[in-house]
């Protein structure tokens, strides 16, 4: 009987052991932070070559705004990881914007486009700044004069399209180029992938305290390091008039003071950070989250503070800097020429 | 070679394994494998839990704001677990200064066995089976219970309103003895009237809780009552006939685990039996008794000072006395975490007991350290002395010195 008893002792404690190890090897977490899959592709939108090329054409040409100065690129250019390193960006006739430009790295696989999530796909998403009055400040009726009136827009369009320049191709075509801007494998990446001299010790060190102590990963989480989801980390809040970030779209006073859950692949190279620039360095925003965010009626209750050291920030930042993969390498389009340029001989480029 | 160095040589020699443990070894039990977390975004310090813990067990085992993307148990790996812990322990008692003893001894120190998780998008439960072992040599025992198996309906309506049903932790215990860094009790908590339960035993019955803004929490509960232990004093077929009620307050950010300040009050009415001739002998009528208690924890930098007083009224009957007897006592705990993997603890209790008790007093003093080698792993290294002084006069101060360096793995 004692030995019966023994048996059935450790055999449970081995049997959960078992099934313990083996669901870890298995799942990891429903959160895990895994290597990125491929890139979703809508099926009414499918990729071409000619569609990519029509579209950095159009994501480079500053003729698509008001004033023909400002292209998608001047907001998010490859220089400066498809993003930009001011707080916030001049637009049209030298207006400043409320908010940071975000990266389109890897936005492809973003559920929501903007800080506020207003736009639920790169096609919607593309259309935004075109006529926005303080970004590029044109109408879309506008620019599709304007292309239709270039020669090799027109035939660019009805190769990939069938039609003319029209809105909806606009759209399709930049988010199909934009499908194209995707980082490759990271340091981190590799880690997983079993090469362990991929992280330095403070990165590891980094690593695990972004899935513990830190917080990071109940929003952080899935191969782009986002839930695709909403937080009021309070910034900003306390100013007169502040940002009502998602609850402008939802008109949901819940979602006051939301902004998305930005991705933090490539993070190191997108600075500022925060929706409204104002955290220069990661540094500045690991010391945002450390006190708890700032308070606010809405603040998400994920936000606490954290108590973490001096050492364990500067591990956090190695870690996020691991984040770092591969670039895209996109040599600036050559332009279709307008038809007076055509007509002097003139040659395109981008501007 | 003597009995001191072997010992130690016994101890490097289990320290050693884990001493070159790999860093960063993934398997943790339950919620973090569900998740895929370190231990240490719930616990500060396995087990005692942290602010962002509390608020995800106030939340119904779910991760605040992401309850719709919640998996139930069936959804996810496994939902078990189990925590072991064991090592060397030495232990004196002196009852006088002629009657020293002495137990010096390795041992494996309790087992328990976990299971919790979602069943569905807001009922959580939490489960922990531990199981009959007989002492042995370099075993412990330990009688078979379920400790905890309980229910909890999260969010109903608001989150002023939720609900746990079955045999918990009940709210009114303002530190968890479950989730404390130290392996000595909380004497005011273990204090009774003979054949009485512990304070800080899980209960069953039912407990209604929320917390709303201003860092405002409350709990109100209706139990079967103190359980006894071995004795059998309070397994009659009584109704269920205790309650409480527990308000707290939490200032600034955090919960007062381990980021802002959180000072609660608790009162507690029960009925219960006891047994004032001993074990064995037949339990009294039904008596009332009540605790009524403050507490605070106070946090600084990687400082958290934990603060409870507590004071128990017994009607006659419950210490075989005539009248009501009255009791009082508390602790004083600072923990202290300057790392991630290491936290240190230093905690004065003491109780004040009542007139009809042999005892006069208790006092003890304890001081530890844990360092967690990995997520599941960590060294206990604690000594303890508590002092018992007695009525009668003549009787010398028993004392107890108590240290143990052990092991505490959960996987």
């Amino acid at each position: 009987m004692h030995g019966i008893r023994s048996v059935t002792l450790l055999a449970l404690p081995i049997a959960l052991f078992t099934m313990a190890l083996t669901a870890t090897r298995a799942g990891g977490g429903f959160l895990a932070n895994g290597p990125l899959p491929p890139v979703p592709v809508p099926p009414d939108n499918p990729q071409t070559d000619a569609k990519i090329r029509l579209g950095a054409q159009l994501y480079f040409d500053t003729r698509l705004s008001a004033d023909n100065t400002i292209s998608c690129a001047t907001c998010h250019s490859p220089e400066m990881a498809w993003a930009n390193h001011g707080a916030t960006d001049k637009g049209f006739r030298g207006q400043v914007g409320g908010r940071n430009s975000g990266t389109i790295l890897d936005a492809a696989y973003m559920k929501f486009q903007f800080w506020d999530g207003r736009a639920g796909s790169l096609e919607e998403q593309a259309l935004g700044p075109i006529h926005n009055p303080i970004e590029m400040g044109e109408t879309l009726e506008n620019v599709v004069l304007k292309l239709n009136a270039i020669p090799g827009y027109r035939s660019a369009f009805r190769e990939v399209f069938g039609t003319d320049v029209d809105t909806g191709g606009i759209a399709k075509a930049i988010a199909a180029f934009e499908r194209t801007i995707v980082s490759g494998p990271s340091p981190y990446d590799r880690y997983l992938a079993g090469e362990k001299g991929a992280l330095s010790e403070a990165a590891v060190r980094g690593m695990n305290l972004f899935a513990g102590k830190a917080h990071c990963m109940p929003c952080h989480s899935g191969p782009t390091f986002s839930d695709q989801s909403f937080h009021n980390l309070g910034v900003g809040m306390s100013r007169p008039n502040p940002d009502l970030g998602r609850e402008a779209h939802t008109k949901n006073a819940a979602d006051r003071g939301k902004f998305k859950t930005p991705g933090l692949r490539n993070v190191a190279l997108t600075h500022p950070y925060l929706h409204d620039g104002s955290a220069k360095t990661l540094r500045d925003v690991i010391d945002l989250y450390d006190r708890g965010g700032e308070a606010n009626p809405n603040l998400d209750p994920l936000m606490l503070p954290l108590r973490l050291t001096e050492r364990e920030k500067q591990d956090l930042v190695a870690f996020l800097e691991s984040l770092t993969g591969t670039q895209p390498i996109v040599q600036n389009p050559t332009l279709p020429e307008d038809a007076r340029a055509a007509a002097r001989g003139g040659a395109g480029g981008a501007r | 070679m003597s009995r001191s160095k072997l010992a130690f040589l016994l101890l490097a020699a289990m320290a050693a394994p884990i001493l070159l443990w790999p860093g960063d070894a993934g398997a943790v039990p339950v919620f973090a494998r569900k998740y895929g977390f370190a231990c240490t975004m719930c616990h500060s310090s396995f087990p005692r839990l942290n602010d962002f813990g509390v608020r995800f067990r106030d939340n119904g085992y779910r991760l605040p704001s992401r309850e719709s993307e919640e998996r139930t148990v069936l959804q996810g790996p496994a939902p078990f677990a189990a925590r072991v812990s064991g090592g060397y322990d030495y232990d004196q008692f002196q009852d006088s200064p002629e009657a020293v003893e002495e137990v010096r001894q390795f041992r494996l120190d309790g087992l328990d066995l976990l299971s919790a998780g979602l069943m569905a998008r807001n009922i959580g439960y939490f489960a922990v089976y531990v199981p009959q072992i007989d002492a042995s040599r370099g075993v412990a025992g330990q009688d078979g219970t379920l400790e905890m198996a309980s229910v909890v309906f999260s969010h109903l309506g608001s989150s002023w309103l939720n609900v746990r049903a079955g045999r918990f932790e009940p709210a009114y215990v303002a530190f968890s003895v479950k989730r404390h860094l130290s392996v000595t009790p909380y004497e005011i908590y273990d204090f009774s009237f003979p054949g009485g339960s512990a304070f800080s035993d899980t209960q069953t019955g039912l407990e209604l809780y929320g917390q709303g803004r201003h860092g405002l929490h409350y709990a109100v509960g209706w139990l079967d009552g103190a359980d006894s232990d071995s004795t059998g004093a309070n397994l009659s077929d009584d109704p269920p006939a205790d309650v409480y009620a527990r308000v707290s307050v939490v200032f600034g950010a955090g919960e007062g685990q381990t980021a802002g300040h959180r000072i609660g009050i608790v009162g507690y009415s029960g009925k219960a039996r006891s047994l004032t001739a001993g074990p064995g002998s037949a339990p009294s009528d039904r008596k009332c008794y009540q605790r009524y208690g403050a507490d605070a924890s106070l946090n600084y930098a990687q400082l958290n000072l934990a603060l409870q007083y507590l004071w128990g009224s017994d009607d006659e009957g419950f210490w075989g006395a005539t009248e009501s007897q009255d009791f009082s006592g508390g602790f004083a705990e600072l923990t202290w975490q300057p790392m991630t993997r290491l936290a240190a603890f230093a905690r004065y209790d003491s109780v004040d007991a009542p007139d009809a008790a042999t005892q006069e007093g208790i006092s003890r003093t304890s001081a530890g350290a844990r360092y967690s080698f990995a997520d599941q792993l960590a060294l206990h290294a604690e000594y303890s002395r508590a002092t018992t002084s007695f009525r009668a006069p003549a009787t010398p101060d028993m004392q107890e010195d108590f240290f143990t360096v052990r092991l505490d793995f959960a996987f």
